[in-house]
């Protein structure tokens, strides 16, 4: 695809010599670049497509008679996932789970990163290496030692243990998102609040955080997606049906019935839909700070 | 103010005053829940892990050393060996098309064109949705009864045949490659886009007035503008894709007959076996190839950093 809008600009600019040429060029290149992004929407929304729609399909019009757009359109997956399968714990813990992970992690986070950004001190250097190490260091590495770990600790098989391991990767991601965004703060905003008479806690608390609040809404957005979509560490930290996550509901839909098409898409549909509002939150929240960096440069 | 520390620092030691010695006191403070943590959750278990993976430690029992046993046992089955082939083929597989789309459609993107603000936010609709949403649709899609593309290959005609795309061996690969691509270019994408967004307009305007054509001006303005975006990007989603367990998990489970089969997936199936010396033997041999791409990375983007 790269070639198609290098070689019409190069025949544009070949063209030079007569004006109606450019124009056809360029009208050409516009249409293949339509083309071109046209396709790749098709492609990016058919799954989404074919999620929603097969949540509303009757279990005949997925499996014998397959269509691109339902004759009767149903929720009779969404009762058997909310009522037979009772989905709504396993949303719930999610919730707990991505919500208290994320105030957990951004609240330490920006005392770390504000730390990290403003002062200089021994170890800053390590600890910065450390906090970037931790940050790409994957959890198939650390799933082993940390269900031993929890286990010894007495917190496996509970949303307060998951909570805790949680923060494994939650922590050096928020951390090293946030100290890129409090960089962005002027000294000289913070300088002025301490001279009015706040403490330096307080000019962290009052000022740089205020003024880091679309970043603080990216990362706070960033953590809780990533909490909410974990998989392999709920899959080996908890045994019983009451400290399911969403994820893990799921994962078990597909290896307990047999052909789950229907309510397993109403619950993909269903633990999707936070995150996609959350989504366009977050695209606003960084629109803005993307301008307000811009008006400042 | 803020810079009595760094001072006081260059002027020697000796010349700390009690206030400067406060701050820097309350700055270790602000750090330390973050560092104790990561220490706890990360660094002690990461180091666990690679113990262990020296150790027949089982459950229910701590284990003896038993130096390198395990490695050589696992190096020997088959299983372990297509994994590794298998992590091969999806990292390179992956990273190529990832970039190749990505950079594509963040040229088309870049232009001034009506509705690019639209293209944007469709174009990164696969990096919004859960990835285990994204797997667990794509399973849906490639069943041969109620599967979304058996049905589209049949109606137009392209192919007249079902296609049981994850049940055998042929097509199971191509299909978790196509899905993890679906979900991962867009992060290549977004990344792009910036970089490309970032190159200042004077460089075209100088390479068309020295006479570049397309072609040039892509190689000397465009493609070193986002070379540093593209070679840490490139790092960063080999370590993920190397490392990620949802595709391959709820695709395939690493069939049919190993032929999907990944590190992380068969690290799972080791723990459930029980036997978790071996278990840990598996995540931990790719420790050297991953810390490789670790340490270039950091030193890349902690420079990117200063």
């Amino acid at each position: 695809m790269a070639a198609i809008t290098t070689g019409t600009d190069a025949a544009a600019t070949r063209a030079q010599p007569r004006g109606g040429s450019i124009r056809r060029n360029l009208l050409v290149s516009r249409i293949l670049t339509y083309i071109a992004l046209g396709g790749a929407v098709l492609l990016i929304l058919f799954p989404v497509y074919w999620m929603l729609i097969t949540s509303l399909k009757l279990p005949r019009e997925i499996y014998r008679m397959p269509s691109l757009w339902p004759q009767v359109f149903t929720l009779e997956n969404y009762r058997i996932l909310l009522q037979d399968k009772e989905f709504l714990l396993p949303i719930r813990n999610s919730m707990i789970v991505a919500f208290a992970v994320t105030i957990i992690s951004v609240l330490i986070s920006s005392f770390a990163a504000y730390s990290m950004v403003r002062f200089r001190y021994r170890f800053k250097g390590l600890i910065g290496r450390l906090i970037l190490f931790a940050y790409l260091t994957p959890t198939s590495l650390l799933f082993i030692p940390l269900s031993i770990l929890m286990a010894q600790l007495g917190l496996g098989n509970s949303l307060h243990g998951l909570i805790l391991v949680y923060l494994c990767f939650s922590l050096p991601l928020s951390t090293w998102l946030l100290q890129g965004y409090f960089r962005g703060v002027p000294r000289e905003l913070e300088e002025q609040g301490m001279i009015d008479g706040l403490t330096r806690f307080g000019a962290l608390l009052r000022i740089v955080l205020p003024l880091s609040a679309p970043g603080i809404a990216a990362v706070s957005i960033f953590t809780f997606t990533h909490a909410w979509n974990e998989l392999l560490l709920a899959l080996v930290l908890t045994t019983s049906e009451s400290v399911r996550t969403a994820p893990l509901a799921l994962n078990y839909l597909i290896t307990s019935d047999v052909l789950p098409w229907g309510p397993l898409m109403a619950g993909a549909t269903l633990s999707s839909v936070p995150l996609m509002i959350l989504y366009f939150i977050a695209q606003r929240f960084m629109v803005q700070g993307m301008t307000a960096g811009s008006v400042k440069g | 103010m803020t810079d009595q520390i760094a001072a006081a620092g260059a002027a020697g030691r000796k010349r700390w005053l009690n206030g400067n010695r406060r701050l820097s006191l309350f700055a270790y403070l602000l750090v330390l829940p973050v560092v104790l943590l990561i220490l706890g959750l990360v660094a002690y278990p990461f180091l666990y892990a690679i113990y262990v993976s020296f150790t027949d430690r089982v459950i229910g029992n701590d284990g003896q050393w038993v130096g390198l046993r395990n490695f050589q046992y696992i190096a020997g089955t088959a299983t372990f060996q297509s994994a590794i082939w298998n992590t091969i083929v999806i990292v390179v597989v992956t990273g190529v098309l990832k970039l190749g789309i990505g950079l594509g459609l963040a040229l088309l993107v870049n232009q001034h064109i009506p509705g690019r603000g639209i293209f944007r936010s469709l174009l990164m609709l696969p990096w919004a949705m859960p990835a285990f949403v994204a797997f667990l649709t794509w399973r849906v899609m490639y069943q041969p009864i109620g599967g979304g593309i058996n049905l589209i290959l049949t109606q137009t005609g392209l192919y007249p045949h079902v296609v049981d795309w994850l049940g055998q061996r042929s097509t199971a690969m191509p299909s978790v490659i196509a899905a993890s691509v679906w979900r991962g270019f867009p992060f290549w994408f977004i990344s792009i886009l910036a970089a490309l967004q970032s190159i200042p307009n004077e460089l075209y305007e100088a390479a068309r007035v020295d006479g570049a054509n397309a072609w040039q001006r892509f190689w000397n303005v465009t493609w070193p503008g986002i070379l540093p975006v593209v070679i840490v990007t490139t790092l960063l989603s080999s370590i993920w894709t190397a490392n990620a367990f949802e595709h391959v998990w709820l695709l395939t489970q690493g069939g049919p007959s190993d032929a999907t089969m990944v590190f992380p997936v068969l690290a799972y199936f080791g723990m459930q076996t029980q036997r978790i010396g071996e278990a840990a033997a598996v995540s931990v041999a790719m420790l050297p190839v991953l810390a490789i791409l670790v340490i270039f990375a950091t030193s890349l983007m902690q420079k990117d950093d200063e």
